[in-house]
């Protein structure tokens, strides 16, 4: 593998580089405590060496607010929103972000393929960052390094005097063609560590997951969890919505547009008539986690939470969903020991 | 085309502030104005008898003469529109429902107390049927105009009934909690776009609690962020005394 090194000095460099290229989306301050993904229009701006965005990139190709079409009340007639590929330069992106986005492009590819997302998707070129875990991530659990580089064109590990660049597709190549990058002097680190950690894989999760329905844990977390859907709203592998129409004040005509919308929401689940069918948040809670750790991973094999720990760090409860799983890999093996 | 809907706007205890919004649709009032006529403003007039398609109602219910003329004004409206947090859910005035109701008269009309009859300050659904509520202090602009358009169509408007937080979320707002203030957003209704987050100020509630709110816990946030417990009910009793209150009987 041919390593180059991008010394701290020449990032900004870099990114001007890329800039000339295609419009560049990369971590900027959006307030004192907050990095977001936003359009680059200063090359300084940019932040590679952050904890994690509120929002991941799925944004870009599931825009919160979405418009689908636009009618008019007077003829009848509707036109569809015009979607158009992002292509785009994505720098910046955590190896567990990236790994979300395969996540989403099986969910949107299955059955009736959604050709907003899967068009959106189209012409992006991928540039990894490596990551130092913090208190919340855990994705090396669910099998994702912080040096993970799959789905990335290029990749750029940290060292302490700059990023060792990995070019790894065609893509990747011409991008950093004509930017002068110095051979790597001294081979990848080793990743940094977890503070978290889940403690079982997968495979045995699955198990243990179904076994929990009627784990205590459930109610425990309804007495803490204030139901406000933030958990939802952050996680990258969410891809819930709702659909809503509105009027102009005209009364002529209006817009459909589609809103993330998540299952830790009472609305969520009422139905015409009024009634909720997850009335309660131990039942929400519990569908929320096992859409992560049981129910796709029972038809794909992969779990749906990729250890971001956005779940958890925005949770004003507290609530880790990390916890909440530990908690039944132990009540399962305790059952199991005083069973044997 | 069908007659145009007869609107009528009341108004009972209140700081007028939500009217003040309604007149400041500068871009929409003329659309607004086509589509309906407006029948009275503020005063019900006994002398003009007569039905209302929709009448919009501001302010809190405090007096005994207001529950006379709310009841008046239901029976006239075939559509009753609560405007705005005192309307909605007692609002602020709601306050001075945790006292009792003699001191708090003797606090404001002092000597003179007794030419002033008051009750506790109620929502207009604690004494009539209310359809549809507009929510916020003052009302949330975005949200009287989605009400009056589909009420205009003859429609059913969608009330929202999520948290604060889903909107601000979505708008990746910082979150004031980070800042070190405390945001009663995770159990106040959205529908207003996050709009004190997105300038950085905290929730203070003014749109009312989410349905089923989960209070012990919500305490529980704002004790974790350094406020005493009864700091935290205090804040939560700013514009939710009535609904508190009845929670607690
Ligand atoms: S973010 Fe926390 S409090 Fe809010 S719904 Fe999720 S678990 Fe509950
Ligand atoms: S469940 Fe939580 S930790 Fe897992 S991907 Fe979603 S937000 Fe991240
Ligand atoms: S600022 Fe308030 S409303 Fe916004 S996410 Fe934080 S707690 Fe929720
Ligand atoms: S953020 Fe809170 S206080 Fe501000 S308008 Fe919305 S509900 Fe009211």
């Amino acid at each position: 593998m041919d390593l180059k090194f991008l010394a701290s000095d020449r990032v900004e460099a870099f990114v001007s580089h890329l800039m000339q290229q295609k419009t560049v989306y990369a971590p900027q301050h959006t307030g004192k405590h907050s990095v977001a993904l936003e359009k680059v229009d200063d090359p300084a701006a940019v932040i590679l060496d952050y904890g994690r965005t509120m929002q991941s990139v799925k944004k870009f190709f599931l825009p919160p607010r979405d418009e689908l079409l636009s009618f008019d009340l007077t003829d009848h007639s509707f036109t569809p929103a015009a979607v158009e590929p992002l292509d785009a330069i994505l720098l910046g992106i955590h190896s567990y972000d990236r790994a979300a986005i395969d996540r989403l492009d099986y969910n949107f590819s299955q059955g009736h393929p959604e050709k907003n997302y899967l068009t959106r998707r189209e012409g992006v070129v991928w540039v990894g960052v490596s990551f130092e875990p913090d208190e919340f991530h855990f994705s090396g659990s669910v099998g994702i390094s912080p040096h993970e580089t799959a789905g990335f064109d290029a990749f750029l590990t940290r060292v302490r005097e700059g990023y060792l660049v990995e070019v790894l597709t065609d893509a990747g190549r011409e991008l950093v063609s004509g930017f002068e990058l110095p051979p790597a002097e001294r081979p990848k680190p080793a990743p940094g560590h977890f503070h978290q950690h889940i403690f079982l894989p997968q495979a045995k999760l699955n198990e243990v997951m179904a076994a929990s329905y009627n784990n205590e844990i459930w109610a425990e977390m309804a007495e803490k969890c204030v139901g406000c859907g933030s958990c939802n709203i952050v996680c990258p592998t969410c891809y819930c919505f709702n659909v809503e129409e509105n009027v102009d004040i005209t009364v002529t005509g209006g817009t459909r547009e589609r809103i993330w919308d998540g299952c830790m929401l009472r609305e969520f689940t009422e139905v015409a008539g009024g009634e909720v069918f997850r009335g309660g948040l131990a039942e929400r809670q519990r569908h929320r986690v096992m859409r992560k750790f049981k129910y796709l991973s029972d038809k794909t094999g992969h779990p749906w939470c990729v250890g971001c720990g956005r779940c958890t760090a925005y949770c004003t409860a507290g609530i880790s969903i990390v916890s909440i799983v530990n908690r039944c890999v132990s009540d399962f093996e305790e059952r199991h020991t005083t069973a044997m | 085309m069908a007659a145009k809907p007869r609107v009528a706007f009341f108004d009972f205890t209140g700081c007028e502030g939500c009217e003040l919004n309604q007149l400041n649709f500068e871009n929409q009032l003329l659309d607004m104005l086509e589509h309906v006529d407006i029948v009275e403003w503020r005063e019900a007039m006994d002398d003009r008898p007569g039905e209302y398609d929709i009448a919009f109602v501001e302010g809190s219910l405090s007096t005994p003469d207001c529950i006379k003329r709310i009841n008046d004004i239901r029976r006239r409206a075939k559509v009753l529109v609560a405007v705005g947090a005192c309307a909605v859910q007692g609002g602020i005035n709601g306050m001075k429902n945790t006292r009792p109701i003699e001191e708090v008269r003797e606090e404001v009309y002092g000597k003179d107390k007794y030419l002033f009859p008051t009750l506790p300050a109620l929502p207009l659904s604690a004494v009539v049927k209310v359809d549809v509520n507009v929510r916020g202090c003052p009302m949330t602009q975005l949200e009287f105009l989605k009400v009056f358009t589909a009420l205009v169509m003859g429609k059913q408007p969608v009330e929202p009934n999520s948290a604060v937080c889903v909107e601000c979320k979505l708008k990746e707002n910082e979150c004031v909690y980070e800042k070190g203030m405390i945001c009663l957003g995770p159990v106040t209704r959205g529908g207003c776009d996050a709009h004190c987050p997105s300038f950085g100020q905290y929730c203070t509630g003014c749109r009312g609690l989410v349905p089923e709110p989960n209070l012990k816990a919500m305490e529980e946030i704002l004790v974790k962020h350094g406020l005493s417990v009864n700091e935290a009910w205090k804040r939560l009793h700013l514009y939710n005394s009535h609904e508190l209150e009845g929670l607690k009987s």
